[in-house]
């Protein structure tokens, strides 16, 4: 009898509405729903309130479609204007969103939490606070108070929001982005193009920040062990002596300074996983079907961003280019007597060694280039990889060092 | 600890990278830096397998093309040189 037994409190004046209840219940019915909502939530809660068709849900429902649909924002309006009035008509509407949108017993749930707020409040036609719950879904916390933007309202960016914005904006591009693209391909009503245009100014000058700063934080880090690194190992002194960063960041250490971690995600806590984990299964409440994100796949224009997945799955663009194939390289050989434009695939900072040719193996190097190659590599090792090659794992090169007896790296005695 | 480890890996690629540029080989490669940077040979050689994993297919193509110029004799390797230099000077000269 009780299909919703913590919520409906089965009082004997309600008794027929359970009933009803239960047959909307397994009919789904569509006229049922308004004596469902009352019954289930309200009609229990509002016993002295509920008159069985005015419904305290009027007010709830904007925030249960806020809630659960995205897409179905435009009725929030509608839905904004109706609450003051309390009419059934808008009721049903609502309900037909609600049945759309949310499912029964998660519906119920967040409705008793509401009603049970709502309680409180009376006849509000706005209710801000209840919805706090399922504010997951990116919902602003005025929202209830915002209709269709006629004043200023402040946007909480929540992170879902964040998230959406993002994803917006990834798929236009970022620097194509444009902001009444991007509210389009949102599509929450209740941000304006101008909190949008907004938004996006920031995000831009914060990518670009959070970018200089990694990259210099990651080459600065990185000089700082080489320089401790080679030190140790071979005590040159012709170190270039280390000098501060130009940006003059506090010495972070990435271990990963070739991969990008996701970084702070601006305005918000530090996220932990990476949102973009989490983004294909969020895409049913996406108002227009997204198409497959691009930017797993392609290599992406831009390096570091903030909803960066933990996996190195983008290729970083601290690595210039893509890394050069021997047929490149064939040219290169040392072949004396090649004037310098056929090797122009060669590093310029190897010495083209100058012999006589002969009896030796074409490929013969002069220790004298190797030692500059290598002089170059221990005292400037910000430059970037010559080849480019794609790094192996950290865990697994060490596990392999260890299998093989060497136990710590760099090894103490050189 | 692991913060020294990381970027003396990344060192370590670097040299081989470096070493790949001149075509040697493993071995070569594992002696050059053992001299030239005192980087022992197994750690040499470790990251070198490592990178080749990685990497499979610049590999492939790296050791295809040293063996392709294993086999070309000294004149096969002048004459490919000099059609080089003649097509860059084409090129140049256009």
């Amino acid at each position: 009898m009780q299909a919703v037994s913590p919520l409906a409190k089965t009082t004997t004046t309600k008794d027929e509405s359970q009933e009803q209840m239960d047959n909307s219940f397994s009919t789904g019915g569509n006229g049922d729903f308004p004596d469902l909502l009352e019954s289930i939530d309200f009609g229990n809660l509002f016993v002295g309130i509920n008159d069985g068709d005015v419904l305290p849900d009027l007010d709830m429902d904007p925030e249960i479609l806020a809630d659960f649909s995205v897409s179905g924002s435009g009725e929030e309006s509608e839905m904004n204007t109706s609450v003051s009035n309390g009419k059934v008509e808008d009721n049903t509407e609502k309900n037909e969103e609600d049945k759309v949108l949310g499912s029964g017993s998660g519906l119920d749930s967040s409705l008793s939490t509401r009603g049970e707020e709502i309680v409180s409040k009376g006849d509000e036609s706005v209710v801000v606070n209840p919805v706090s719950k399922e504010s997951d879904n990116g919902r602003k916390s005025t929202q209830a108070k915002n209709n269709q933007g006629k004043r200023k309202v402040k946007v909480a960016w929540t992170s879902e929001l964040h998230r959406r914005f993002i994803q917006a904006v990834e798929q236009l591009g970022v620097e194509k982005a444009v902001p009444s693209r991007i509210l389009e391909l949102m599509g929450i009503d209740c941000l304006t193009r101008h909190n949008i245009a907004s938004h996006l100014q920031k995000y831009r000058s914060h990518r670009k920040h959070l970018l200089a700063r990694e990259a210099e934080a990651a080459t600065w880090s990185h000089r700082r062990q080489m320089y401790r690194a080679a030190g140790g190992g071979g005590g040159k002194a012709d170190m270039t002596p280390r000098h501060a960063p130009t940006m003059g960041f506090p010495p972070i250490t990435p271990l990963h300074h070739q991969h990008f971690r996701p970084l702070h995600v601006w305005g918000h806590p530090p996220m932990e996983q990476p949102l973009m984990h989490m983004w294909p299964r969020h895409l049913a409440h996406s108002p227009s079907p997204p198409p497959p994100p691009k930017w797993p796949t392609s290599p992406p224009p831009h390096p570091s961003y903030w909803h960066h997945h933990n996996q190195q799955r983008v290729p970083n663009g601290l690595i210039p280019g893509t890394p050069c194939f021997p047929q490149s390289l064939a040219p290169a050989r040392v072949v004396p007597g090649i004037p310098p434009h056929a090797m122009n695939k060669v590093d310029p900072g190897i010495v083209v060694p100058t012999r006589q040719s002969g009896p030796h193996p074409l490929f013969d190097f002069h220790p004298e280039s190797i030692d500059a190659a290598v002089g170059d590599v221990l005292s400037k090792p910000w430059l970037p990889l010559p080849l480019g090659l794609k790094p192996p794992s950290l865990d697994s090169v060490l596990g392999q060092l260890q299998r093989q007896g060497v136990a710590k790296i760099p090894p103490t005695c050189a | 600890m692991g913060d020294s480890s990381a970027s003396y890996i990344h060192m370590v690629q670097h040299l081989i990278e470096k070493c790949l540029i001149f075509h040697m080989t493993k071995e070569e490669c594992m002696e050059a830096l053992s001299k030239h940077a005192n980087i022992e040979p197994i750690i040499t050689s470790t990251v070198w397998n490592e990178l080749e994993k990685e990497n499979k297919e610049f590999f492939d193509a790296y050791a295809q093309s040293k063996s392709k110029d294993d086999r070309m004799s000294e004149e096969e390797t002048s004459q490919m040189i000099q059609k080089m230099i003649s097509e860059s000077s084409k090129d140049s000269d256009n």
